[in-house]
């Protein structure tokens, strides 16, 4: 027992230790909203970068000539004449300064379909802004057509926009309102985090393995302890580790929470206060605009604070703790059966295939998280540290978990003794590639 | 009795036998060599002592009694490939091996720098190993090997990777190791080695002991009835049919190797040269230890 302390304080050290390590363990947080940011920056420069185009457009019905304005990216011209007969050849005359044409039928009152030309292929966002301005136009235009004095007034007050809002009915009759994009949200997170920690600490414990072989330590800390201590303190000092760096991660969240909180509140109440003083003023719309926000704003608040956290904290760290046991024995096993690192592949491939399966089942769950599929795969040990993930959010029923958890302790105890009986045997082989064959023999004997 | 007895000790591997039939008595506070070429089988033996794997038959024992777990503690052991954590502290790593065997944590520090400063690497305490030339990481790993003070001490190929200055500084530390009761197990290819600071051996070939005893008594019974004679100057020792042969002239030899015939003793045929020549001097030529190493590998195959 104190040799396998020395052994995980120093492995827990040496990684710890390291000011690469420190580093980003703190710059994690930041570089993953970062790279949350990149869409929104991709998004920003592209709108901010580019010129506006020039889209011609010929209206053949002449009623909408003009219904299709301009946005901070294209600008309508509208053709007449000669261009109109023969857009074709105003295009190509254009030489690119023309980006598209578009052309409004004469009937596109009774058939509501336009046609855009372009050499290019067109942008999303150009066809949506014309099928949205030109909707929004026509359908004015219909509504006025009845000749009903106030309908556009009547029409836009009969229409619904229905919110849906799930309460969850509680086995003790209690009634809790639920958000399933928040139950969602954290499912994936738990999912991904549990599968990046996995992969990445396997595969520094398998390097480990494979550094110690390398450089022929191993054979010295062989004669003053078991292999099996060296194994299992490898992988609980490299484990905890993964629980350090965890935690690291929610003490940041927790402060930025705080931070990025009271800022919050600070900027609101002023602004709220405000509204209500709009509210009393006549056009006050906006206001209640925002009010209407607020509320949403609390509906996401009340769907965070609706999650069992306890619950999923503790499933999480069992099954953090079962998922990494399992795998990183596999890789520890498997690294102790190869000289150098690039040899590992072969043995390395399926356990990360097996991975790589479990997170592509947690996110096909997310459509039916109780659904068989789902079931399955939260009680296939390989899979359910993941899968279980996306699941808990939704209220898993406690005979599965239970029953899950066991499965995956079970099997992770059985891979971690076949791991060490390859790994005593590996670690002291050298000179040749060994294969499923002889990993084989080595459990055998 | 000797403090390490190996008793009829075999091991297999999938489709080899690594050892066959190993027996080996080492005495108390000797030097004792385990030769054989590579591949004979020495690592598989040395691995048993240390108990990084059982045998499949047969017994070792540690100081008239079977070995146990915990006896690692009493064993030091420096692998022919050397290792150390390349991004540990010197003199954490010498204190983490050192607490690994058993050592407490203030008596690893005393004692690590205690060593340190016998081999002169104290300045070098806090670098991190891979800074260390390879001679230094060889010292280092050489302190990390008897800083518990083992009873049994296993060298492999301890003095490949040193330079003649720092083979000289340890060879004294072992011999310092075994004036202070340690007993020392050494395999080696180095056959001057073994003449120059081994008292016993056993030589492996094919997985078995192939010749065992005390090197005077090996070398005596390896004897080929050779002298080297020495005549005056401008004398030539000629053969005589009955009694010798003549070898051919080494290189580097003033003397000259006189084989005796079968039967011959080593007096008559003295008397005879010494009324033939004017005899200076006579020595019986022992064979050396790298010669008999050879011939019995030889014959083996």
């Amino acid at each position: 027992m104190e040799k396998l302390k020395l052994i995980i304080v120093r492995e827990y050290m040496a990684i710890v230790g390291k000011k690469s390590f420190i580093v980003m363990t703190l710059l994690m947080p930041f570089l993953i909203v970062l790279v949350g940011l990149i869409p929104i920056a991709i998004e920003y420069f592209n709108r901010s970068g580019s010129e506006q185009l020039t889209v011609a457009v010929v209206d053949n019905s002449g009623q909408y000539g003009g219904a299709i304005a301009d946005d901070e990216l294209y600008h309508f011209v509208p053709l007449t004449g000669a261009d109109a007969a023969d857009p074709r050849a105003c295009y190509d005359k254009a030489d690119g300064k023309i980006e598209a044409v578009v052309v409004i039928p004469a009937d596109v009152d009774s058939v509501p379909q336009v046609t855009v030309y372009s050499e290019n292929t067109i942008a999303v966002s150009l066809k949506s802004h014309i099928t949205r301005q030109l909707s929004d136009t026509i359908t004015a235009r219909r509504i006025a057509a009845y000749g009903v004095p106030g309908m556009a007034e009547m029409v836009n007050k009969a229409t619904a926009n229905v919110d849906l809002k799930s309460v969850r009915w509680s086995a003790d009759g209690s009634e809790e309102e639920t958000s399933t994009e928040i139950a969602l949200a954290i499912g994936l997170i738990l999912a991904f985090v549990t599968y990046m920690f996995v992969l990445s600490y396997g595969a520094m414990i398998m390097n480990g393995v494979i550094e110690e072989k390398t450089n022929r330590i191993v054979e010295v800390v062989v004669s003053s302890c078991k292999p099996f201590q060296l194994m299992m303190g490898k992988i609980i000092g490299v484990g905890l580790v993964g629980l350090t760096q965890f935690a690291v991660w929610v003490v940041i969240l927790i402060i930025v929470a705080m931070v990025g909180g009271s800022m919050a509140a600070d900027s609101v109440d002023p602004s709220t206060m405000a509204a209500a003083e709009v509210a009393n003023l006549p056009g006050g719309a906006d206001a209640v605009v925002e009010v209407a926000d607020g509320d949403a704003m609390s509906r996401v608040m009340t769907g965070i604070m609706g999650v069992n956290y306890v619950q999923i904290l503790v499933a999480f760290v069992l099954y953090f703790i079962g998922g990494y046991l399992l795998y990183a024995s596999l890789f520890a096993g498997f690294g102790s059966a190869v000289d150098q690192a690039s040899d590992a592949s072969q043995f390395t491939l399926p356990v990360v295939i097996l991975m790589v399966i479990a997170l592509y089942a947690g996110m096909g769950c997310i459509e039916n998280p109780s659904g068989p599929m789902a079931f399955w795969c939260s009680m296939i040990p390989f899979t359910s540290p993941v899968v279980m993930m996306v699941r808990l959010p939704y209220d898993v029923p406690m005979w599965e978990l239970a029953l899950s958890v066991a499965i995956l302790f079970g099997t992770a105890i059985a891979i971690t003794w076949l791991a060490a009986r390859i790994y005593r045997t590996g670690i002291l082989r050298y000179g040749k590639k060994f294969g499923f064959k002889d990993i084989f023999l080595w459990i055998k004997g | 009795m000797g403090f390490i007895e190996v008793n009829d000790v075999v091991k297999r591997y999938s489709g080899h036998t690594a050892l066959d039939h190993v027996s080996l008595n080492v005495p108390q506070g000797s030097i004792y060599g385990l030769l054989g070429p590579n591949g004979a089988g020495k690592t598989s033996l040395i691995r048993i002592i240390n108990q990084i794997t059982d045998p499949d038959e047969g017994t070792v024992s540690i100081g008239g009694r079977p070995m146990r777990r915990d006896d690692v503690a009493r064993i030091g052991y420096l692998p022919e490939e050397r290792g150390l954590y390349k991004k540990m502290n010197v003199g954490d790593e010498i204190v983490y091996l050192a607490r690994l065997k058993g050592m407490s944590k203030g008596d690893a520090i005393m004692a690590m720098l205690d060593w340190l400063e016998r081999f002169d690497l104290s300045e070098w305490r806090d670098k991190k190993v891979e800074a260390l030339s390879k001679g230094m990481q060889q010292k280092v790993q050489f302190i990390a090997t008897v800083i518990h003070r083992p009873e049994l001490l296993i060298f492999d190929e301890p003095f490949s990777g040193f330079d003649p200055v720092n083979a000289d500084q340890l060879k004294a530390e072992i011999l310092r190791l075994r004036d202070q009761g340690s007993t020392i197990l050494f395999s080696t290819h180095n056959m001057e080695s073994v003449e120059a600071i081994c008292e016993e051996i056993s030589l492996i070939n094919h997985s078995k002991v192939v010749l065992q005893g005390r090197v005077d008594d090996i070398r005596r019974n390896h004897k080929k009835n050779v002298i080297a004679v020495s005549v005056d100057r401008g004398q030539r020792v000629e053969a005589d049919p009955s009694l010798f042969t003549v070898l051919p002239a080494e290189a580097g030899r003033r003397d000259t190797l006189v084989r005796l015939n079968e039967g011959v003793t080593v007096r008559e045929a003295i008397a005879c040269l010494n009324e033939r020549y004017t005899l200076t001097g006579f020595t019986e030529v022992l064979p050396s230890m790298h010669e008999i190493f050879v011939e019995t590998v030889k014959q083996e195959v």
